[in-house]
């Protein structure tokens, strides 16, 4: 028996989460913060010349230094519960940051939440499309040096998203994929598979700045939300209530009108008292995804529309592949933001 | 992570999800693979949303181990015992499965806590199948007498194709484990965690453990072994256990440990290839920092500009200076 005959793994690493499971499967099977809480404690002390009682140090601790590490929400609820473990978030900005922690996390992946053996498995991976082609070549150091898998495959996870669409009646992988990330949002033509590298037009809005401005929002409403849970309820908000609108006056006017249909409440309980509280997720739930439709009300910097992004970007691509690109497009469905395209579709 | 867990975690998760939410009827069909070439595969239709077929396909067993009906011996007893009445063996299992079991989720107990022990003991059915041969041995061993019509050496398999030799006497079991491994610097790691293994044994902290031993070649209990079967390429590891060693709770975790030793050794092989990476990259940056610091090159353009403003140049120097 060889990995041919075995389900490929994927690992789709993201900024914000990871998404691991087997090809052949509708769904991933675990989908993961991307982060690493590591316990930096015994680490240091290995540079002392007295390894042996480094090593009984450790043994009557009850841990390995290199293997007390967590991943994932773990990860959160041990950073939570004791504060001898740091916590390291490996990919910023759609990009590897730190290879330690990202190795861990591969680590931890494939032995504690697929438990599978990676020499058994082919691997599909992913990057950015704006990845150096070092970091490529280091993903695929790691991957064949520390776990020797029989074969990889680093996919753009924009084609990917492409070829999800790929059906056997739409036979197509040309489009223009927005793909909104957590912390990185991208505008990439895809031409027959091939991503045209030279028109990828990227946005300084991503998945976190909406979860932030929902943040500043209620904020300034003054919601009773204590400060340090503030950030985990306006992502929460994000991923349960937020929807897109196609106009946005009336859209309050509908919030006026029905409170109680459109405003929905949150409840939690205080990390730090233990008291209960509860807040409304108003306007917010529109506003925060219209950030990409009208940046001027998030950031000063940026301006530009999603659409007049996409109008550039295909612009920008070579002519004979611009009548396809204005046909079709897709949303990666990356993030659930719920970017509902034929909004763009109207805007042009 | 120091040791690998018994129950599998996708596994457990689906069933707790499918649990939670038994009156909304879906259409799952997942199907996965564990270290050691153990499949499963999941499935629940929506025409019968309390019925779940899990199938699990088992390593392909190596000639000499015992296999009966497609299961090592002692599986559908271990599996009665364990489930009791909320799990059905299907016979024939399904296409190209070793076992297929069918689950009422509507017979699981009603209190929380015995049902989430139930749903980790489902989720644990590769300990309870593939263990089971195991766990006959040493349940008669803590009885401290031996299974009647069993003499001499006993196969059990572990891996495609590759098995773990049981001598059962009525006062110890021999546990030995032939180490093989595809990759040269595996090999090369295996062999020396496993004699740290052993070393790491004799600290007095370790005093109860099972005793531990580990050779180049096969030790004497194998002498009636098959040939094939000897062919170890990281060495021999051979564990006596006593009946302290699987007094009562201890059972579970023994015949655990004992039956994952290999994915347990080859987890750890990795995990030290991992570090030794991290401890390459630091060194290496703190290198390169030593050679950035040493380039005579880069200091002296620094400096350049605050030079020349406080020190005139000869008409030379000043020549040899907008050169360089």
């Amino acid at each position: 028996m060889d990995a041919t005959s075995r389900p490929a793994v994927v690992i789709d690493n993201g900024s914000g989460y990871t998404k691991m499971g087997f090809a052949g499967n509708v769904e991933p099977c675990f989908i993961l913060p991307s982060v690493v809480a590591v316990n930096e404690s015994f680490l240091n002390q290995s540079r002392a010349p007295s390894s042996k009682a480094n090593w009984l140090a450790q043994h009557s601790a009850g841990v390995m230094a290199d293997l007390d590490f967590f991943i994932g929400d773990e990860a959160l609820a041990k950073s939570r519960s004791s504060n001898t473990y740091n916590l390291s978030y490996p990919i910023k900005h759609g990009q590897v940051d730190n290879w330690d922690a990202m190795e861990r996390y591969w680590q931890q992946c494939i032995f504690n939440y697929l438990r599978c053996d990676p020499e058994d498995h082919y691997f599909l991976l992913t990057e950015s499309p704006l990845t150096a082609p070092e970091s490529r070549e280091y993903t695929g150091e790691i991957m064949f040096e520390t776990f020797n898998v029989p074969g990889l495959y680093i996919a753009v996870n924009s084609v990917l998203a492409l070829a999800a669409g790929y059906t056997t009646s739409k036979c197509e992988m040309t489009g223009v994929v927005v793909d909104a990330g957590d912390g990185a949002t991208y505008v990439v033509p895809v031409a027959d598979g091939y991503v045209i590298g030279s028109s990828i037009k990227s946005i300084p809005i991503a998945g976190k700045d909406v979860t932030l401005f929902i943040q500043q929002l209620m904020r300034e409403r003054g919601e009773n939300v204590p400060q340090e849970d503030s950030f985990e309820v306006a992502r929460k908000a994000k991923e349960m209530h937020c929807y897109t609108c196609s106009d946005i006056v009336k859209e309050f006017n509908k919030h006026d009108k029905e409170p109680a249909k459109y405003i929905k409440q949150w409840r939690g309980i205080k990390p730090k008292t233990g008291a209960p509280y509860s807040c409304d997720i108003g306007y917010e739930r529109f506003l925060g995804p219209e950030v990409f439709f009208n940046p001027e009300i998030y950031s000063s910097d940026f301006s530009t529309p999603l659409p007049a992004v996409i109008d550039k970007c295909i612009q920008s691509a070579p002519i004979d592949t611009r009548r396809a690109l204005y046909k079709v497009k897709y949303p990666s469905s990356r993030e659930k933001i719920a970017l509902i395209f034929d909004l763009v579709q109207n805007s042009f | 992570m120091i040791l690998l867990q018994s129950h599998s975690r996708f596994l457990l998760q689906t069933l707790l999800n499918r649990v939670q939410n038994l009156e909304k009827a879906v259409e799952l069909d997942y199907h996965w693979v564990e270290f050691d070439d153990v499949r499963y595969h999941i499935l629940v239709s929506m025409k019968n949303p309390n019925a779940l077929l899990l199938s699990v396909s088992l390593p392909i067993p190596p000639p000499e181990a015992v296999f009966m009906g497609g299961l090592p011996f002692g599986a559908i007893e271990a599996i009665k015992a364990a489930y009791g009445v909320a799990v059905q063996i299907l016979d024939p299992p399904r296409d190209g499965f070793n076992l297929t079991l069918k689950l009422n989720l509507g017979k699981l107990p009603p209190d929380e806590e015995h049902r989430y022990a139930l749903l980790v003991k489902i989720a644990s059915v590769r300990e309870v199948v593939l263990g089971a041969p195991l766990r006959v041995v040493l349940k008669h061993l803590s009885s401290r007498t031996v299974i009647p019509g069993i003499d001499g050496l006993l196969a059990i398999v572990h891996r495609s194709k590759e098995s773990f030799f049981l001598d059962p006497q009525p006062d110890k079991v021999t546990v030995v484990f032939p180490m093989r491994f595809k990759d040269s610097i595996d090999i090369a790691f295996a062999t020396s965690f496993l004699q740290e293994f052993v070393e790491a044994r004799r600290t007095a902290g370790l005093n109860n453990a099972p005793s531990c031993l580990w050779s180049p070649t096969p030790p004497l209990e194998l002498k009636e072994a098959p040939a094939e079967a000897l062919s170890a390429n990281a060495g021999f590891v051979s564990f006596v256990i006593f009946p302290r060693h699987v007094e009562g709770k201890k059972l579970d975790r023994t015949v655990w440990n004992l039956s994952t030793f290999h994915a347990y050794v080859s987890y750890h092989v990795k995990c030290s290839e991992g570090f030794m990476h991290t401890r390459m990259r630091r060194r290496v940056e703190s290198m390169i920092q030593a050679l950035d610091r040493a380039k005579p090159g880069v200091e002296g353009r620094k400096k350049s500009p605050n030079s020349r403003s406080f020190k005139r140049l000869s008409l030379k120097e000043a020549r040899a200076n907008s050169i360089s």
